[in-house]
């Protein structure tokens, strides 16, 4: 199954040379890549752009990620998170968005990405203040890190 | 206060004279009862001190940090060291004649200085005081008052810093030569040697870049140093002044800024010994820099790359990884400018970064534009 071919992929990742492994993995997979390094400049993407698919490492080092996140789930963008921490590391709001365990492997990325696109834009979990809510109900099943798939190998 | 001309004296002796040389006795005793209800509540320790080192005064706080009353203390008759003071941690007797607050008698307000205290119990701790001169009318200096406080926690916590620091430097060391372990076992034989020399030289600049950052406990990183040691060939040798010429003021980098610019100068370096100036023997490269301010208050650090008396510069015909580093990572990454000249009389590589507060998420608030 490949969904992934000609999509048009956000990827936010804020070191440069983990940037590039990145976008080269997401080339390989056939997608449109448009990298953001900066949280202001992924927020400016998302809001002057549309994008299939999104790729947000979480810690930007001098921000995280979080923002992007709320602006994507309001465009009814699927996602996934990047990060060393796994789940854990997520803040209560966003645990049940798809994990990448970095270091990023290219098998497991594409494996997400191509759930995502099944799916639909992941639910959200946890009992904070809910982001504004998908305006699209294009899909009532979405996937979430308890399904089958465990991506974080670590737990 | 009483404005008297003697030494001051311990308080039992002090208070009877004090409370009838005046009139306003009542007024007396109601600065005294405010004062005693501030010194008992404070949560710092309050000595005062005579011109004998004896203390005449200690408030709660130091009842409690001491073990001792301020009866016992006056009881004793001898200076307060000999109480509080008397044993260095390695368990040899400390002298009067050695006590760093004794000697500071001080001249100035507020000395300030860190000691190790014994307790009444026998057990160590760490304490940091300030003291200050009491002087009577004629500014004589009559007395001294020492604030203390016990510092064993922060002590404590500087420590696990320590070790975390430590720990983290020898793991981030690991995880680099880890790294360079598994790609020389994976790619034996599998890989010309060239390749692999090129993935080891950047393995040791990205190791090299980290060094920086340890000596500054990972908060910031010296320009200098990260431009010195990414041009010296092996990391303990120094830049070649015949080859380089290096010219700009130090500015403190953030860690971030620090590792990308050391792997950018890496990368300039060997493509210059494999194709520019520092192929021959003749070629020099001049590294500049300068700090200017920008209009949002931040400092902007403008660096150029010229190679100079190198051979006839052909223009690449791909874009490898150190052009994309440098001319599309770097710039995306900190909002800056990077542009490579392939200049026939030498290759000029041009960088502008902002150089953003250091700190980490967490340390400061978000400088990125929340998207609500």
């Amino acid at each position: 199954m490949n969904l992934l071919e000609g999509r048009r992929v956000l990827l936010v990742e804020d070191e440069s040379l983990v940037a590039m492994m990145a976008e080269d993995m997401l080339l390989d997979l056939g997608c449109e890549v448009i990298v953001a390094m900066r949280l202001d400049k992924a927020v400016d993407y998302v809001h002057a752009e549309t994008f299939d698919l999104a790729v947000l490492d979480v810690n930007l080092g001098d921000a995280l990620s979080y923002p992007v996140a709320n602006l994507l789930r309001e465009r009814c963008t699927p996602f996934l998170f990047a990060t060393g921490y796994g789940a854990r590391g997520l803040e209560e709001t966003y645990r049940s968005v798809p994990v990448l365990q970095k270091p990023y492997q290219a098998a497991l990325m594409a494996h997400l990405l191509n759930q995502l696109l099944a799916g639909g834009a992941p639910t959200w979990g946890g009992s904070g203040p809910e982001p504004a809510t998908c305006a699209c109900h294009r899909s009532t099943e979405a996937p979430s890190a308890d399904g089958s798939f465990q991506a974080d190998l670590a737990r | 206060m009483p404005n008297t001309r003697q030494p001051l004296q311990s308080v039992p002796a002090a208070s009877t004279p004090l409370a009838s040389l005046r009139p306003g006795a009542d007024q007396l005793f109601e600065t005294e009862r405010r004062l005693n209800a501030v010194l008992n509540n404070a949560s710092v320790s309050i000595f005062l001190m005579d011109d004998r080192q004896h203390c005449i005064y200690m408030n709660r706080a130091a009842e409690q940090l001491t073990g001792w009353t301020l009866p016992e203390v006056l009881a004793r008759d001898c200076p307060l060291h000999d109480i509080v003071h008397h044993t260095y941690p390695d368990g040899r007797p400390f002298p009067l004649a050695e006590c760093a607050i004794d000697r500071a008698f001080p001249e100035n307000n507020q000395e300030r200085g860190e000691e190790v205290f014994v307790h009444r119990d026998g057990h160590f701790y760490a304490v940091g005081f300030t003291a200050s001169p009491i002087r009577d009318d004629a500014a004589n200096i009559i007395g001294t008052i020492i604030e203390v406080r016990d510092i064993t926690e922060e002590k404590a916590a500087a420590q696990r810093q320590r070790l975390l620091i430590n720990e983290l430097n020898h793991r981030v060391k690991n995880t680099l030569a880890t790294v360079q372990s598994i790609a020389a076992q994976t790619f034996r034989g599998q890989t010309d040697q060239a390749a692999r020399a090129v993935f080891d030289s950047r393995m040791a600049a990205l190791s090299t870049a980290h060094n920086v950052l340890v000596e500054d406990n990972w908060e910031s990183a010296s320009l200098r140093s990260v431009v010195e040691r990414a041009l010296a060939p092996h990391r303990l040798a120094e830049v070649d002044v015949t080859r380089f010429v290096l010219d700009g003021p130090d500015a403190r980098l953030h860690p971030k800024v620090a590792v990308t610019l050391g792997m950018a100068l890496h990368e300039l370096m060997t493509n210059a010994a494999k194709y520019g100036s520092l192929s021959i023997p003749e070629g020099r490269v001049a590294v500049s820099w300068a700090l200017h301010a920008l209009d949002d208050g931040r400092q902007q650090l403008a660096l150029s790359w010229e190679e100079h008396d190198g051979p006839p510069v052909t223009r690449p015909t791909r874009r490898g990884f150190g052009s994309r580093l440098i001319e599309r990572q770097l710039p995306m990454e900190f909002d800056g400018r990077a542009a490579i000249t392939y200049a026939p009389d030498g290759v000029v590589c041009q960088l502008e970064v902002p150089l953003t507060q250091l700190g980490w998420v967490g340390q400061e608030t978000l400088d990125g534009h929340p998207a609500r």
